[in-house]
């Protein structure tokens, strides 16, 4: 499903890329953005600095990554299709894009269960070969809870709307959700893939009381690290028998050139003796 | 964003062109000793498509829920018929310091599962064995110093399918400066990278001096 933006964001875009065309390395004045809907039951509009820019954008919905010239952006959430953002049921907020960071604005439920809007920014240093990232959201309606991994926590404690970063090895984590203290899931568990050189968020949104707690899976490509070389071979053989080849090769030729003199000064003792 | 596509394209052809320069001014220092063979393809030149004007912005919609996990297809044999090469491929790794991890028999060559599979349309799915190790017959790789330009490599992969690959150079690089940046390269067009050791032998740190790596792109 696609949705298309007003114009004013897109002239902004397109001056975004603008700069990034001649500085191909470069994208120091640009920032990435991601909405997450995670307010269930609740499809809003979406306006950016007045202008609508996304239509009927649905609970459990992930939008962008968009590429956006870094700065303040006012965001606003309103009914389906209202008019314009004149009577938000969310915001008017502020957020605040800096320069070449990732961000995931995540309209969620507090605590206490009230729609909220909270601009998360994503960690994209490089992993470690082999490793990769990952970051639990807790978005939803829910005391604080333990993030478990293959049955033992693994993040403690983590409250709305706070988040917790870890990286781990690359591979499959199944991943499960239980209430602070204890060990029997509210969610999953769920096979997550942490792959390497990937950031991959996992939010925790819904509302206990309504029982719909649900997990939502962002993924960012992050810059990943390459193993620093490849040592392959520890004996020696090779260049073993390499050394005895060309110890034969020698050997071989030595006695080539032996028998040649050999061949040589016989022949020449003949001609002597025949001489005579 | 699918303005930035070009752009991207054209960073992955001049990274291509810079790689090219760097293994043809290797063989020209390191190879040449050794007779390694060697081409010197003429990059396509790859001016980046122009943006087009638009006036609107797609803003892409997901559903944000647990995706499956994404099907790898894992080589799982390595066949240079011209220099005697068959041997079967598994995936592996990074040791803890951080180099790539080999299966401990030479005659078994590793696939580095985090990058680009026997699938691949981008980047270079690498391959590696060592030539020897302690108490195993020398390795099928050996011969790997012997492949020439324009030799086929056929890799089979877990799904059946068979790809055929064609080498384009063989370069020896010393190991402190095997450019791992461009030869575990996840972009840029796409490339089979073969890696085993060679040169001299250093009894005291029990390493070669040297890896010996082919490089074939994807038979036309």
């Amino acid at each position: 499903m696609r949705k298309t933006a007003a114009a004013g964001l897109a002239v902004g875009l397109i001056a975004a890329l603008g700069f990034a065309v001649p500085a191909s390395a470069s994208t120091s004045d640009s920032a990435q953005l991601s909405v997450l809907h995670g307010i269930p039951d609740t499809p809003v509009d979406v306006y950016v600095n007045g202008a609508l820019t996304l239509d009927d954008f649905q609970p459990g919905k992930l939008a962008g990554p968009l590429t956006l010239p870094a700065g303040d952006y006012e965001v606003a959430l309103t009914a389906p299709n209202a008019a314009d953002a004149s009577s938000p049921i969310l915001g008017p907020a502020t957020i605040t894009l800096t320069a070449d960071g990732d961000f995931t604005a995540a309209a969620y439920l507090s605590e206490s269960g009230q729609p909220s809007l909270k601009l998360f920014q994503n960690d994209t240093a490089a992993t470690a070969a082999g490793q990769g990232r990952l970051t639990v959201r807790h978005v939803a309606a829910a005391p604080a809870v333990d993030v478990l991994a293959g049955g033992s926590p693994v993040i403690e404690d983590l409250t709305n709307p706070n988040e917790k970063t870890l990286d781990l090895p690359a591979g499959p984590v199944s991943a499960s959700v239980a209430l602070a203290g204890t060990t029997e899931p509210v969610l999953g568990p769920t096979d997550v893939q942490i792959q390497d050189g990937v950031l991959t968020i996992v939010y925790a949104w819904g509302s206990a009381e309504d029982e719909n707690l649900a997990l939502a899976v962002q993924t960012v490509s992050v810059a990943h690290s390459n193993p620093g070389g490849v040592p392959s071979g520890t004996a020696g053989y090779l260049a073993q028998r390499d050394t005895t080849m060309s110890f034969i090769a020698l050997a071989g030729a030595g006695a080539l050139a032996i028998a040649a003199a050999a061949a040589t000064a016989l022949a020449m003792r003949r001609r002597q003796e025949a001489r005579r | 964003m699918r303005a930035g596509t070009p752009r991207r394209h054209g960073r992955d052809g001049l990274a291509m062109a810079t790689l090219i320069g760097t293994v043809v001014a290797a063989c020209l220092t390191a190879c040449a000793p050794t007779g390694a063979g060697v081409t010197t393809p003429s990059p396509s030149p790859s001016t980046p498509a122009p943006v087009p004007p638009t006036d609107v912005v797609e803003v892409p919609v997901t559903s944000a829920a647990v995706p499956p996990p994404a099907a790898r297809i894992a080589p799982d044999r390595l066949v240079i018929e011209s220099i005697g090469v068959d041997m079967p491929v598994v995936d592996v790794g990074v040791e803890p310091g951080g180099q790539m991890q080999l299966p401990v028999d030479p005659a078994v060559a590793g696939w580095y599962r985090y990058g680009p599979d026997a699938a691949a349309t981008a980047g270079h799915v690498v391959l590696a064995a060592h030539v020897d190790a302690v108490d195993y017959p020398i390795g099928p790789l050996a011969n790997l110093r012997d492949v020439a330009v324009g030799s086929t490599i056929a890799v089979m992969a877990a799904d059946g399918s068979t790809r055929t690959w064609v080498v384009e150079s063989l370069t020896y690089y010393e190991k402190a400066a095997l450019p791992t940046d461009e030869l575990f390269a996840r972009e840029g067009d796409p490339a089979l990278v073969v890696i085993t050791c060679g040169g001299p032998f250093d009894a005291s740190t029990g390493h070669y001096r040297d890896n010996v790596v082919a490089i074939a792109k994807p038979q036309s």
